[in-house]
This record gives C-alpha cells, sequence and structure tokens, in this order.
C-alpha cells in the first residue's frame, strides 16, 4: 500500500467525495415533472387512443370495411362487420377496438388504404371499467372530433403519411405502363 | 391521615411548585420533541428527495409542509393488527420500551443554560444506559412478532447495538476525561472554559468514532442492517402497525435528536459559542443559547440524512469489522492520547 493510498483511506477520500456530490445535487433543480399538474406534450406521431377519420365531405367515417387493419392487427383487436346497403354498397355496420387488448404499434394505421384510421396523442384514458375502452364506431368518430379535430387531417397526413389516400398515384411516381 | 400529612409537610407548597415546574417541563419537552419528531420526517423526506434531484413531499400544504399531519392522522386511524401467534405482552409492550427509553434519556439533555428536567451527576451514563434499554424494545418486538424477518432484524440490532455501544461509550469516556464530570451541563460549560470553546477540536479522533456509533446505534444508513428494506422488508417492525408502528417511527427519532443533542452537548458546545467568534463578530453573544444548540442538533441530524443519501449499506460483516477492529482501538487510543495530554498540561 502506497503512501497515497493509505492517505486516502484514513481519511476517508472517496467517502467525502461522494458527500461532497450529494451536497452539490441539494442545490440543483429537482427534474421531477409533476405530472397531473403540469403534463409532458406529446411527440408528433405519439401513438395513444385509437380513432376513426372523418370524412371532411360527408362527415361519416372514412372507413370502407376493407379489413385489412384488422387482417394486420397482431393483437387482433380490430372487429369489422359490414353488410349490403342500398344500391348494392358495401356498408360498415360495426367498427370496434378492444382497447385494452391494443399493442400500440399503428400497423392499422399504416395498412389502411384510405387513410380511415389513425392513433391520437391522447394517452389519459384510463378508467373502472373494461366497457368504457371497448370502442365502438360512435367513440371512434367522437374520438377524431376531440382529439384531431380540424387541424387533423393536417397533423395526420403530416406525420402518418398515409400510404395511398384513395389510392392517388403520387405525382413524382414515372408512369411504367405504356400507352 | 397519615398520607395527607406526609403530603402536606410543613413546606409543601414548596416542593408542589417544584414538581409543578418539573411537570410542565416534561411536558414543554415532549411537545416540542414530538413536533420535531414529525417534521424531522419531512426534512428527511425533503433533504434526500433534493439530493436525488427529487422534489419530495409537495403535495399537502406549501410545499408539502402539512405532511407529516398528514401521516400522523393516517398512521391514528390505521387498524392495530396483531399477528395471531404473536407473543401478545411482549409485542404491546416492545414499541413502548422503545419509546420511553428514548424519551427519558431526553431528561438530562441541556438545551440551555441550566435547562434540563433532571440534573443528575450521571448524565451522560444515563443516557447511555437508556439508549441501551431501547434496543430492548427492537428485540424484544423481533421475538414477539413471531416472523422470520422481524426475528431477523432483531438479531442484527442486538449484535449490532452491543457492538457499538462499547465504542459509543468509550469515545464519550475522552469527553468526561477533559471535563471531568458526566453531568452534561458541566460538560457544557467546561467546554466554554476551554481555549478552542468546544471539544470536537482536540477530541477529533473520538468526535469521529462517536458520530460512526451514534448512526450505528440509532439503526440508519450505512448501519440499518436491522430494517434493510430490501432484504428484510422493515426488520422488527414488519408486523407493526397503525399506532404502534408510529411509536417505533418516533422512538428512531427520537433516538437521532438524542444523538444529535448528545454531539451538540459532548463535543459542539452545546448552548455556548466559541469566546473567539464572540471577539470576532460581538452581535452574536445577543442570540440566545437555545438557537445555538437546537441549531448544532439540526446540523447534526441533517448530517444523518446527508450520509444516508450518499452512503449503501454495509455488509453484515464489514458492520462487525468496522466495529471492533476499527472503532473500539480508535475510541481506545484517543483515551490514551487523552490521558497523556492530562498529564502533561
Amino acid at each position: 500500500m502506497t503512501v497515497q493510498e493509505l492517505v486516502k483511506k484514513v481519511f476517508f477520500v472517496e467517502i467525502l467525495k461522494g458527500l461532497a456530490l450529494t451536497l452539490s445535487r441539494l442545490f440543483t433543480k429537482p427534474v421531477t415533472r409533476r405530472y397531473p399538474k403540469e403534463k409532458r406534450p406529446a411527440a408528433l406521431g405519439f401513438r395513444g387512443l385509437h380513432a376513426l377519420v372523418r370524412n371532411p365531405a360527408t362527415g361519416e367515417a372514412k372507413c370502407v370495411g376493407c379489413g385489412l387493419c384488422a387482417a394486420i392487427c397482431p393483437s387482433r383487436c380490430i372487429y369489422i362487420y359490414t353488410k349490403e346497403g342500398p344500391d348494392h354498397k358495401k356498408v360498415v355496420e360495426r367498427y370496434e377496438i378492444e382497447v385494452l387488448r391494443c399493442v400500440y404499434c399503428a400497423f392499422c394505421v399504416e395498412a389502411c388504404p384510405f387513410g380511415a384510421v389513425v392513433l391520437t396523442p391522447h394517452y389519459e384514458y384510463s378508467d373502472y371499467s373494461r366497457d368504457n375502452l371497448y370502442m365502438t364506431k360512435e367513440k371512434l368518430l367522437q374520438n377524431w372530433d376531440k382529439y384531431m379535430g380540424e387541424e387533423g387531417y393536417n397533423y395526420f397526413d403530416k406525420f402518418w403519411n398515409p400510404k395511398a389516400d384513395h389510392f392517388r398515384t403520387p405525382k413524382e411516381q414515372p408512369k411504367w405502363r405504356k400507352s | 391521615m397519615s398520607i395527607l400529612e406526609a403530603i402536606f409537610q410543613p413546606g409543601w407548597v414548596d416542593t408542589a411548585l417544584k414538581v409543578g415546574i418539573i411537570v410542565v417541563k416534561i411536558l414543554v419537552l415532549i411537545a416540542v420533541v414530538m413536533f420535531h419528531v414529525a417534521y424531522a420526517t419531512y426534512f428527511e423526506r425533503k433533504v434526500i428527495g433534493r439530493m436525488q434531484v427529487r422534489m419530495g413531499p409537495m403535495e399537502v400544504g406549501p410545499h408539502g409542509l402539512l405532511q407529516p399531519i398528514a401521516d400522523m392522522l393516517k398512521l391514528f386511524f390505521k387498524e392495530d393488527i396483531i399477528p395471531e401467534k404473536a407473543d401478545k405482552p411482549i409485542f404491546y409492550i416492545a414499541p413502548i420500551i422503545s419509546l420511553a427509553s428514548a424519551m427519558s434519556a431526553l431528561a438530562v439533555i441541556p438545551f440551555y443554560k441550566d435547562f434540563m428536567v433532571a440534573n443528575i451527576n450521571i448524565g451522560l451514563l444515563f443516557v447511555l444506559a437508556m439508549s441501551s434499554l431501547a434496543s430492548y424494545g427492537i428485540v424484544l418486538s423481533g421475538w414477539a412478532s413471531n416472523s422470520k424477518y422481524a426475528f431477523l432484524g432483531g438479531l442484527r440490532s442486538s449484535a449490532q447495538v452491543i457492538s457499538y455501544e462499547i465504542a459509543l461509550g468509550l469515545s464519550l469516556v475522552g469527553v468526561m476525561m477533559m471535563s471531568g464530570s458526566l453531568n452534561l451541563n458541566e460538560i457544557v460549560k467546561a467546554q466554554a472554559a476551554y481555549p478552542t470553546g468546544f471539544y470536537a477540536i482536540p477530541q477529533i479522533l473520538g468526535f469521529f468514532v462517536f458520530v460512526v456509533a451514534a448512526i450505528a446505534e440509532t439503526n440508519r444508513a450505512p448501519f440499518d442492517l436491522p430494517e434493510a428494506e430490501s432484504e428484510l422488508v422493515a426488520g422488527y417492525f414488519v408486523e407493526y402497525s397503525g399506532m404502534r408502528f408510529a411509536l417505533f417511527y418516533a422512538a428512531e427519532y427520537i433516538g437521532m435528536i438524542l444523538m444529535g443533542c448528545i454531539a451538540s452537548a459532548c463535543y459542539l458546545g452545546g448552548w455556548t459559542v466559541p469566546w473567539y467568534l464572540i471577539k470576532i463578530l460581538p452581535f452574536l453573544k445577543y442570540v440566545p443559547g437555545i438557537v445555538w444548540f437546537v441549531g448544532k442538533v439540526y446540523f447534526i441530524v441533517f448530517c444523518y440524512y446527508w450520509i444516508r443519501a450518499t452512503l449503501p449499506r454495509y455488509r453484515y460483516d464489514q458492520l462487525m469489522s468496522i466495529g471492533w477492529k476499527l472503532l473500539i482501538p480508535l475510541a481506545l487510543l484517543n483515551i490514551l492520547i487523552t490521558g497523556i495530554l492530562k498529564v502533561i498540561f
């Protein structure tokens, strides 16, 4: 043991260093955020509560009931029931999401060819009953109104960049078909 | 008739007055100390929180100032659960032993010049005796709970308190030798007459041993093996709930405050200020003595929290080797040096 080590041991240099560190931290600002009073804004594209996009033209859901979201869903929590409506049209009768089983992967958003389903940045929806967290079509549309609303379209297009809004061909894509 | 005669002897008014004064003193002391215990928990949570860059209690009242009161109310209205297989009489009496021994030791502490409940000549010895009695509460509660965690906590505590009791007593021998008295009041007065104004400088070795042994004696981090949260849940009082739990908690904090008081009275000069400080800053002599005493106690208590926020818990064998191989030889060396110096000068 060298003299230096001995001095270090006798005068508890390391313990004193630790004490100095904790004392210096006493005078710093706490990093805690007092959550319910002080909320942290969700980042762009935060994957929170689900919503069905309202078609601005008709005011109805954009969803056509193709079932791609239900097919890609890894936790199988989307249920879609369709029926034949007037003039031979496909009508989405029920569109339901079991929120408590969702894993928030947003595959449904990416899979949707019409940009009809989205995850909103809203994340505070804990409840005492499971039934309230079983989202029906009406509730999902209300979620859109509540948490996305008018700016929602802009935000949705900008961030989620839905693959093909109404199967539109992107302008920059070269035409490969000879005609 | 004879009882009445015994009470109403000539001069009974004086006796009654003396007893009345003592009772008032006791009531004031208990009220003040219990208030300090309540706010020591708040202070601890706040200091440790800020040291860990957290906020500590913030919700109840401004900056969480009413938190201790909320805690007290909660503990008061909680169900008092007694384990079915517990040894009931001992289970009942253990927290009371803890609290009573911790509180009775406060009687001999001189908070201010000649203000003490009992001015007895063996003050320091009384404090040491009471702090070792307090470990009976811990051992008995560990035994009576009939739970393996409580039992292990009690066993650890008995071993720890017995080992560190020796170091604690020996470290104070240096102070006794220098002041020539066991009365804490006399010790403080002797310090005021001493050139440095307090004994922490000549008795630096003794002071170090005392501080370490006091932390171990009160079962605080880093020597909190009897109540090691991560391994023994809460240690000896794991089976207690409600008010009985609160009694143990109060006893622990009174123990801390008591050790702060002894450190203040024996090493840091109690209610007095060193004479050279008064010479430099003359206005200091108008500050009442109780402020000095209490300030020193607060400082020691803050150091407890500071050390708790910094150091991890020692292993059991480390604890024992620190006690027996380091602190006791150091305390003996301190006595030797003090004795030699006393003979020379």
